[in-house]
């Protein structure tokens, strides 16, 4: 293992906690650490273990552990909900690299940061209404918790001051010697997204408008909880309250359409790094969403954005991919329709991870950090068998496991079985159960004659 | 995609000047109002299948209402253009506060604010809606919530009455619900949209800000009669929901569509300016061709679809977009429309605005009263070209001006009628015949009830190719007295639909998560009779289960039903398996004390019935999906949602 690059993808259910190895790199000819990400949906403790079991692989120095970078790709708390600064600190971050998405002060993310403290204020009004809702509005609503402001505290200032560094906020087109921490020498980081004016790009040039529009929709969320009370005290009188409830649970929210479509923009401003080592070339997308197409002026998505800034860099193979949102239909860019037809996603999928032709066999490798939980489509195992014809390190896990394992699946039937028996890239969640680890490891060779 | 071609969509003329002032023709109806007693307007009320329009609205049956056309926040410049002198809705007796009547009711519900309004009140002495403060809602009193939602009422029961009326569907229709008012949220929330939700019974209008005005879909006839469109065809064909079939989804926006326009085109100073506007020559980019130029401005683009397109059935027939295949439907009707126009200027030496008239009216017949005639399942763009043709042949039996020749030849051209099909319609003649029995039946018994209807079908199973195995349903009974083009009564006709499921196994990893699940294939007829017992039409749609042969060996009448069958199943399992690939299937969605998120409903949803899989339409049917509109020929990221 000693000159290969090591991708350690931690099984934390529905998050990523990513630590990657580079053999040497750094300046004094050590190995370089880095941590991605360190968060999930479900309970914290699978990210105590992670932590903990992170810090036994970490050099000791000076009485810590040393991490030489800690990367945060978007303040979903499925990727911060680990940072508790007590879980860290015995340990010595170096550089600490956060989305420009995630800094407070950065000038062309106005909006966004508008936009999204006021959507948490509707959410939060609704969650202390406890009212009944629909799951995948739970959902949204639990996104805001207020416990998720921890995570984001312990890294925008705790996890600084502890470690006496400043945060860099990463962007697309900052130069390069600014991405270039001072201890490390065998590798480059190139970004390739976010873009720099975050409102532009992922909000469009209507960006005030929906900031300002946000405030009207949020009317109702934010009314207090007598005056809800009153109304449903009061029905009108010419239909029957059973009506009157039935018709107020199926009409279109406004204001979960805002935070649907503010969450959609934080996962758009994920960081999107490409690690170049050895003539490997590594990408981590964090949970980059695709959309149809670029549309100049519009609210972008981070696939296309990337694609049309940075094509010379996505047009190339890439030896690894991190699978983006723990393998949902909408964060690798592909023709889900899978009708073969050409769309600017599937150009992009054919660019970074070509199918091979004739004979060969694919080069490249990949994990997808998941759980199959109650959000059904994740993750989309059509996508996942799309992507096991391009990749090298797959399983077929239906042999692995057996039926009576196979069945023991959640949602098994609806969203498995049909796709178990076919190669799927690593996945976290089966990995676990195949090998009882916590943890499943990729290593990557440096290309030949490097 | 609509084309991009730049419309003077829905430019007014001038026309503020011709109109009558305001307040005469309020004037003049309330005069009119109080010449006639309560008691008197019961009387005529009950009599006005016997009574013709104008004589209603002379005798006040009918009453007059300001509505707007488009909402003035879209073309403000032109307001006077808004309203039509000549609107007006029937007169029933249990109008109430809300607006109230018999099917609709009005709820000012608005989700985003969870505020609910004050209805309007009736005042049944001046037969007028009130405000709060006691004023008539009507164009001297605009600006309040309440105008709106007597807007939206009165413009639903106009458009109710078009399909209703005998040049309609001569009979009264059902919702597709199980109730008769359909509720209707004339400030449903902030959005860009506006849908029919069955399993709430409610139309719901939403509103947005645009350039700083606030856009009210409420305020615009073209919306409101698309959603309307939806609600009358689920009431008229409930199953239609239950398809996997693009084509059918499609069918419902066409349906949408088309009654924006025909309604649209019933409006006196519309078809005015339209005259005015394109010099009477209806090729030209006209406000009749062009549909929701709210949306269409919001996206700089003039309107939202047009039915002035070129689009073939063999370019659309593929396309994952409903809306987008609509189009095709939508165009063959206008170019229909336009030669109809054409043929009374050009032939019978009507001037524009005649034409114009004679086109509207001909137009409602044309395309209304075939909806009876089409399948009660999975009904494709074919099945109503030939529900128009036979139509017409009912209605027009002699076709001195040619009108089945312009269908025939709009059908044709569009690729929707296979030249072979053309070329045996153009020889059907068009007469009446019995329909064949082994077991006799009186027409008038089978009307009686559904239980009558369907000792009928079961004594004659053979000969109407019902298999022997099916468990009938007689889904729909009705009968309907409708008008010839001259507004004469028809003979009674009665409309029988009868429905069976049949089961089938989906196997196959095309299937994907439902593989190896029962699902059934809705099969059956729809069949109409007049009341001596002729056949009007029998459209059917077979199934694979074993039909009853003659004893002759060959019975090719057998052989080619079964046939059919087999091919329907397979094109339902073919149509599956590419919605399942394309991930367009999601749960039922459930809403909660907040209501739901658009994005999260998939266009088709799933849910298990009795232990058998049912597939349907995503039960919110809107007049645009916007991931369609902006992506169109990409993934279906629309109902995807973030975290």
């Amino acid at each position: 293992m000693v000159d290969k690059l090591l991708i350690r993808a931690y099984s934390v259910g529905v998050g990523d906690c990513i630590h990657v190895m580079i053999p040497k790199a750094r300046t004094d000819g050590e190995n370089f650490h880095i941590l991605i990400d360190c968060g999930t949906r479900g309970k914290g403790a699978v990210l105590k273990l992670a932590v903990d079991h992170l810090k036994t692989n970490l050099p000791e120095v000076d009485g810590k552990r040393r991490l030489d970078l800690l990367l945060v790709s978007h303040e979903h708390e499925d990727h911060i909900k680990g940072f508790d600064p007590e879980w860290f600190k015995d340990v010595k971050i170096e550089n600490l690299w956060m989305t420009a998405a995630m800094n407070r002060k950065h000038p062309q993310a106005k909006f966004k940061h508008k936009l999204h403290d006021d959507v948490a204020l509707a959410m939060r009004s609704i969650a202390a209404r406890n009212l009944s809702l629909s799951p995948d509005l739970q959902d949204i609503v639990s996104r805001y918790s207020i416990d998720n402001d921890g995570a984001l505290t312990a890294l925008t200032e705790t996890l600084p001051k502890q470690n006496k560094i400043d945060p860099l906020y990463v962007h697309a087109g900052l130069p390069p010697a600014k991405l270039k921490p001072a201890t490390l020498a065998g590798a480059t980081f190139k970004v390739l997204g976010p873009q720099e004016n975050i409102d532009y790009y992922y909000l469009g040039e209507d960006a005030g408008d929906i900031v300002q529009t946000f405030a009207l929709a949020s009317a109702g969320a934010l009314r207090s909880p007598a005056a809800a009370a009153a109304l449903d005290a009061a029905p009108p009188a010419n239909i029957s309250g059973a009506d009157f409830r039935r018709l107020r649970s199926r009409m279109m929210s406004s204001v979960f359409a805002f935070a649907e479509e503010e969450g959609e923009v934080v996962n758009n401003t994920s960081v999107i790094l490409l690690i170049e080592w050895r003539g490997r070339r590594l990408l981590f997308v964090g949970d980059a969403e695709w959309n149809g197409a670029y549309v100049e002026g519009e609210k972008n998505f981070a696939w296309n954005v990337a694609w049309k800034k940075h094509a010379t860099e996505l047009g190339k193979p890439v030896d690894f991919l991190k699978i983006g949102h723990h393998g949902s239909r909408n964060s690798t860019p592909w023709n889900e329709r899978e009708d073969g037809m050409k769309t600017e996603p599937s150009t992009i999928l054919d660019a970074i991870l070509p199918r091979p032709t004739g004979n060969k066999k694919p080069t490249a490798m990949a994990v997808v950090s998941t759980d199959r939980t109650k959000y059904d489509p994740i993750p989309k195992s059509p996508l996942l068998v799309e992507i096991g014809r391009r990749v090298r390190n797959t399983r077929n896990y239906f042999a692995l496991l057996g039926n009576d394992r196979a069945l023991t699946l959640p949602l098994y039937a609806e969203y498995e079985e049909q796709w178990l028996n076919q190669p799927q890239p690593f996945r976290t969640d089966i990995e676990t159960m195949i090998s009882g680890d916590i943890f499943v490891d990729i290593a990557i060779d440096p290309a030949a004659g490097h | 995609m609509p084309p991009k071609a730049r419309a003077p969509a829905r430019t007014a003329a001038p026309a503020a000047k011709r109109t009558t002032p305001a307040s005469k023709v309020d004037a003049k109806a309330s005069e009119k109002l109080k010449s006639i007693s309560a008691a008197a307007r019961v009387d005529l009320y009950s009599a006005r299948q016997h009574l013709d329009s104008s004589t209603l609205d002379e005798l006040t049956v009918k009453i007059p209402f300001d509505v707007f056309f488009q909402d003035p926040a879209v073309r403000e410049a032109t307001r006077a253009f808004n309203f039509d002198e000549a609107f007006t809705v029937p007169w029933e007796p249990g109008i109430s506060d809300g607006p109230t009547s018999a099917r609709f009711v009005v709820i000012d519900y608005d989700g985003t604010t969870e505020a609910l309004t004050p209805p309007a009140k009736w005042d049944a002495k001046d037969n007028v809606f009130r405000d709060d403060n006691g004023l008539p809602l009507n164009r001297k009193n605009l600006d309040t919530p309440q105008f709106h939602q007597v807007n939206v009422w009165a413009t639903l029961q106009n458009a109710l009455d078009f399909y209703e009326s005998g040049a309609g569907l001569g009979r009264r229709i059902g919702w597709g619900f199980e109730g008769n008012r359909l509720i209707v949220v004339p400030h449903a929330g902030y959005g860009e949209n506006a849908y029919y939700d069955r399993d709430s019974k409610s139309l719901q209008f939403y509103y947005f800000d645009h350039n700083g005005k606030r856009v009210h879909t409420c305020l615009s006839a073209d919306i409101i009669n698309h959603e309307f469109g939806h609600a009358v065809l689920d009431g008229v064909r409930p199953l239609y929901r239950e398809s996997v079939q693009v084509e059918t989804a499609a069918f419902h926006e066409f349906i949408g569509d088309i009654s924006a326009i025909l309604i649209a085109f019933r409006n006196t100073k519309l078809r005015r300016q339209i005259g005015e506007v394109t010099g009477g020559d209806l090729d030209k980019d006209n406000a009749l061709s062009s549909l929701a130029e709210q949306f269409g401005r919001k996206d700089e683009k003039p309107y939202l679809r047009t039915a002035l397109n070129t689009l073939k059935y063999a370019e659309v027939k593929d396309s994952p977009s409903h809306h987008h295949m609509s189009q095709v439907m939508t165009g063959a009707m206008f170019d229909i429309l336009r030669d109809v126009y054409r043929y009374n200027r050009e032939r019978r030496e009507h001037t524009v605005p005649q034409s114009l008239w004679f086109t509207a009216s001909r137009m409602q017949n044309l395309a209304v009263q075939p909806l009876d005639l089409l399948p009660p399942v999975d009904v494709t763009f074919a099945d109503y070209a030939e529900a128009v043709l036979r139509a017409e042949q009912i209605v027009n039996p002699t076709d001195p001006d040619g009108y089945r020749g312009m269908m025939l030849k709009a059908f044709g051209a569009r690729g929707i009628l296979s030249k072979t099909r053309i070329r045996e319609l153009e020889k059907e003649p068009a007469v009446l015949t019995p329909v064949e029995m082994k077991v006799f039946h009186e027409a008038g018994d089978i009307a009686a009830s559904r239980a009558n209807a369907y000792r009928f079908l079961d004594d004659n199973r053979r000969q109407l190719l019902i298999p022997y195995g099916a468990d009938l349903v007689v889904s729909d009974l009705s009968t309907a007295v409708k008008f010839t083009t001259r507004r004469r009564r028809q003979a009674k006709h009665i409309l029988l639909q009868y429905v069976w499921r049949e089961d089938v196994l989906l196997s196959g990893s095309q299937f994907g998560q439902f593989n190896g699940q029962i699902t059934d294939l809705l099969c059956g007829a729809t069949l109409a009779l007049d009341i001596d017992g002729n056949l009007l039409a029998w459209a059917r749609k077979p199934g694979t289960l074993p039909l009853i042969r003659s004893v002759r060996a060959e019975d090719k009448r057998v052989d080619g039903e079964a046939e059919a069958g087999r091919l329907r199943r397979d094109a339902f399992l073919t149509a599956l398996a590419v919605r399942i690939r394309a991930g367009s299937i999601g749960g039922t969605p459930v809403g909660g004390a907040m209501g739901l998120l658009q994005k999260s409903i998939a266009p088709l949803t799933s849910s298990v019935v009795d232990g058998t899989l049912r597939f349907g339409l995503a039960p919110h049917l809107g007049i645009r999906n916007h991931a369609e509109d902006e992506n169109n020929e990409m993934g279906d990221r629309s109902w995807s949602i973030s975290s």
